[in-house]
C-alpha cells in the first residue's frame, strides 16, 4: 500500500487487490451499521440516477442509538439538554445517515473499481476523508479506543509489539481467537489511519497553495 | 485562565453582545487526526490555517473548543456539519458550562 499523492486533478494511492477488498468490507460494514447494505444498491452508473433514492429511512429517531459505534456516528447535539438533543436528532438524523452512506458508497465503489492505481478526483476527496473518519470511528469503538494511550496501544498491537504478553499458552483457543480478531482490527485501523493521513495531508497542501 | 481561555470568554461575550447567544462546541476524541480536524475547521468555517490549527490544538489539549458563535439555527447547521465530518459537536447558550 502506498499513500495518496497529488497527481494532476487527482489524489492517487496504490493498494493491491486484497487490501482493497478488506477496506471495502470495512466500508460496507459501516454503511450497514447506518442501515444500508451497499451490495443491495445497483452498481452506480455515471448519470442522474440516484442509487439512494429508493432507500427508505426508518422513522425519525429521538434517542441515542444503543450500539456505541452507531452512537458515535450519530452523536447527541447536547450533553445536558435532552429535549434539545431529541429535537435535533428528529430533524437531522435522516439527512446525516444519508450523507454518510453516500460518502461510504463512493469510497466503496472506488475501492472495488479498476485495479491498479486508486484515483480519487480532487472534488471527491472531502467525501473520502469523511468516510475514512467514519470507518475509523466505528473500528475505534470496537477496539475500545477512548484515550490517546489506547490509540497508541492499538498502534503497537498492529505493529507486532505485544507488550510482553506473548506467553499466552493455556488460555484456550477462544482467547487466542479473540486476540487474533483484535489484532486484525488493529491492523485495519492503523492502515486506515495512515491512508487518511496521507490523503488529508495532500488536501491541506493543496488548500495552502 | 490561560490567554486562549480569556480569548474564548471574550469571543463568547462579544457574541452575546451581538445578539448571538449560542455557541458550537467541538469535543476531543482520540480518533480524528489533527490534520483532519484542522482541514475541517479551515474548509467548513473558512478560518485561516493559523486559527484552524489553534482551535484544533485547543480541542486536543483542553478537551473542547468553541468553534463558532451565532443564532441557534446557524449553530444547528454547524453542529450537523461537524457530525457529517465525524467530529462530535454540541450547541448551547453562550456562557453556559
Amino acid at each position: 500500500m502506498r499513500g495518496f499523492v497529488p497527481v494532476g486533478g487527482h489524489y492517487v494511492a496504490t493498494l493491491d487487490r486484497v487490501e482493497r477488498r478488506i477496506l471495502a468490507g470495512a466500508v460496507a460494514d459501516t454503511a450497514e451499521l447506518l442501515g444500508v447494505r451497499l451490495t443491495d444498491l445497483a452498481v452506480p452508473e455515471p448519470g442522474p440516477t440516484d442509487p439512494l433514492g429508493e432507500v427508505t429511512w426508518t422513522a425519525a429517531a429521538s434517542t441515542v442509538p444503543s450500539d456505541p459505534a452507531l452512537a458515535r456516528l450519530l452523536p447527541p447535539a447536547s450533553r445536558d439538554d435532552d429535549e434539545l438533543a431529541a429535537e435535533f436528532r428528529r430533524l437531522t438524523e435522516g439527512d446525516l445517515r444519508q450523507g454518510k452512506v453516500e460518502n461510504l458508497r463512493i469510497v466503496w465503489s472506488g475501492l472495488l473499481g479498476p485495479a491498479g492505481s486508486l484515483l480519487v478526483p480532487r472534488g471527491a476527496a472531502p467525501r473520502w476523508a469523511s468516510a475514512l473518519s467514519d470507518v475509523r470511528l466505528v473500528l475505534a469503538t470496537r477496539l475500545d479506543i477512548e484515550t490517546d494511550e489506547d490509540a497508541e496501544a492499538v498502534h503497537d498491537l498492529a505493529m507486532g509489539d505485544h507488550d510482553g504478553s506473548s506467553g499466552r499458552g493455556g488460555d484456550g483457543a477462544e482467547t487466542s481467537e479473540t486476540e487474533e480478531l483484535r489484532e486484525a482490527l488493529a491492523t485495519l485501523y492503523v492502515a486506515l489511519t495512515w491512508l487518511q493521513e496521507s490523503l488529508v495531508s495532500a488536501m491541506l497542501d493543496a488548500a495552502g497553495q | 485562565m490561560s490567554a486562549v481561555e480569556l480569548e474564548q470568554v471574550a469571543e463568547e461575550q462579544a457574541a452575546s453582545a451581538l445578539g448571538a447567544p449560542w455557541v458550537t462546541i467541538v469535543w476531543n476524541d482520540p480518533v480524528n487526526l489533527m490534520s483532519y480536524v484542522t482541514y475541517v475547521f479551515q474548509t467548513y468555517f473558512g478560518y485561516p490555517r493559523e486559527k484552524a490549527e489553534r482551535l484544533m490544538r485547543q480541542v486536543h489539549h483542553e478537551g473542547r473548543s468553541v468553534v463558532s458563535t451565532g443564532p441557534k439555527e446557524k449553530m444547528e447547521t454547524d453542529v450537523q456539519a461537524m457530525h457529517s465530518y465525524g467530529l462530535w459537536a454540541t450547541l448551547q447558550r453562550s456562557g453556559g458550562s
